[in-house]
């Protein structure tokens, strides 16, 4: 029984597993971290540090002397809208935004609600306008009247407005059980999400403004604006995807909907 | 009939010859795995996860390669071709890919919002799109024709209108929409 008594690691069939675990450790490390990393048909992986390093997960460039990127041209939105955009305001935002807006009142109504083809801002999601304040601003979005408006406001005056308008009554929703198919449903068959799905009434999406209430001839022009082409400062042409595959019909129906009766 | 105590294999001599037996088992088990990793990574193109790259979600269309004029196919000066999308709710964009057939093609995808998946079908591409992380793989397309690429990962209430057309076509005609254009797509 002498053999008990020796230390654990000196037993042989201890000693013996540890010594092959450690083998395989090893040769299962050179399999995953250099073989198979340097089989692929890939120039960065080449060299061991460079295998190892790409199985790692370790981040860097993996696109070595590409053509440069193109410059941006002016329609394209610069706003960069996350969840909290507007959430860390200063205290007053929304009385600040209240003087403001008695700029705004003339075409946008007194309370937000407008009576005529002005849309509607009551209630609106202030991220969505301030993201349209701000392309104004830019030009990204393009309109006579409104560019003017908003040329000498900072960007606080921007959020403040956003705030105010955000924080007025809107008017009641639509209700979806009567929605014509293409609000309700979409047509994925032809990559158009419900228009629920981003624009309110089943989920909502960031910067994806009400549209509930709008006067309809607004609403017609803003969609056959996406679909042509001539409104582009949605961010990576995410409301433009949807418009450029509705049908004429599908487009009268969606304004029919949710427009107002102005 | 009972044998002298002494001739008999002590219990620790049974109990080290089971250890070995067991050990066998499993090395050999353990070098099966090995063994299948090796093969479907060197011959179905199965690899361990790699090519990680970070870029911000939220500044995309800012600046660098994910702006919106930079989307879509561009040619390289060695003649392969970088493929450039932008997946996000519920749609990507371009949403028609042209890319030609027997060419080497880099997609480079990411996500701007959450987390959605692209696949090729027909093909044997098949990834993760992450906001956050730059998702990179390599093809050749053996030859024309067009294949749908749907979002495969449940993305929110549009997902299932998440798709996109790819569209290969010959060499010549890819030449030819590459004079008129620096990113192609064939969207409408
Ligand atoms: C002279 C009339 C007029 C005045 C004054 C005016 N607007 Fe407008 N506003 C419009 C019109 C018309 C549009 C639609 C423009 C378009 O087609 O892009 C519009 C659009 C908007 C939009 C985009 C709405 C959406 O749903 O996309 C916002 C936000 C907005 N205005 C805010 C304001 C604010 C804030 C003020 C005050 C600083 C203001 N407007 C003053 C006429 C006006
Ligand atoms: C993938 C999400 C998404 C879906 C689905 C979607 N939209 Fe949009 N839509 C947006 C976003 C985001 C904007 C704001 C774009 C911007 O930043 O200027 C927008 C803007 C609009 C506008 C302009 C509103 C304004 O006040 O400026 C209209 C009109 C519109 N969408 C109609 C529709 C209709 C109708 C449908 C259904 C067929 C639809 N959208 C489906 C995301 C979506
Ligand atoms: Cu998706």
């Amino acid at each position: 029984m002498t053999h008990l008594r020796k230390p654990w690691w000196r037993d042989r069939i201890v000693g013996g597993s540890l010594a092959t675990l450690a083998m395989l450790l090893l040769l299962s490390g050179v399999v995953g971290f250099v073989w198979l990393p340097s089989a692929q048909n890939d120039a960065r992986f080449k060299g061991i540090l460079d295998a190892i390093c790409g199985a790692a997960g370790i981040p860097r460039g993996w696109l070595a002397d590409a053509v440069p990127p193109l410059p941006t041209p002016r329609h394209v939105s610069t706003v960069v809208l996350t969840p909290d955009t507007l959430s860390h305001d200063a205290p007053g935002s929304i009385g600040r935004g209240g003087t403001l807006a008695l700029k705004c009142t003339m075409c946008h109504g007194l309370r937000g609600v407008s009576t005529s083809e002005t849309p509607s801002l009551a209630g609106q999601q202030s991220a969505s306008i301030y993201k349209q304040l701000r392309d104004y601003q830019t030009g990204a979005r393009s309109s006579a009247v409104m560019e003017p408006l908003v040329k000498d406001l900072s960007d606080q005056d921007l959020k403040d407005l956003a705030m105010f308008y955000g924080s007025l009554p809107r008017e009641p929703a639509r209700d979806l059980g009567n929605a014509p198919d293409i609000v309700a449903f979409g047509s994925p068959t032809r990559n158009i999400a419900a228009c629920g799905s981003c624009h309110g009434g089943m989920t909502s999406k960031l910067g994806a403004p009400w549209l509930d209430a709008q006067p309809r001839a607004y609403l017609r022009t803003q969609l056959l604006a996406f679909s042509h082409g001539t409104r582009r400062n949605d961010t990576s042409a995410q409301m433009r995807n949807v418009a450029a595959n509705m049908t004429p019909q599908e487009i009268e129906q969606a304004v029919e909907y949710y427009g107002s009766g102005r | 009939m009972p044998q002298p105590a002494s001739e008999s294999p002590s219990h620790s001599d049974v109990a080290a010859r089971a250890e070995r037996r067991w050990a066998i088992v499993m090395l050999g088990i353990i070098a099966l795995l090995v063994a299948m990793v090796v093969f479907t990574g060197l011959h179905w193109a199965m690899m361990p996860p790699s090519r990680v790259e970070t870029v911000d979600p939220a500044t995309l269309q800012l600046s660098g390669e994910f702006t919106e004029a930079n989307l879509g196919s561009a040619v390289e000066p060695d003649g392969s071709v970088t493929v450039r999308i932008v997946g996000q709710q519920y749609s990507f964009t371009p949403q028609c890919i042209v890319v030609p057939a027997g060419t080497p093609v880099t997609f480079r995808v990411t996500s701007a919002d959450v987390i959605h998946g692209l696949m090729i079908m027909g093909t044997n591409i098949n990834s993760m799109i992450e906001p956050g992380f730059i998702s990179t793989f390599k093809t050749t397309f053996d030859k024309p024709g067009d294949h749908q690429m749907p979002c495969h990962e449940f993305c929110g209430t549009g997902h299932q209108a998440m798709w996109a057309n790819v569209k290969v076509v010959e060499p010549s005609a890819f030449t030819q929409l590459a004079d008129h254009a620096r990113r192609l797509t064939c969207d409408l």
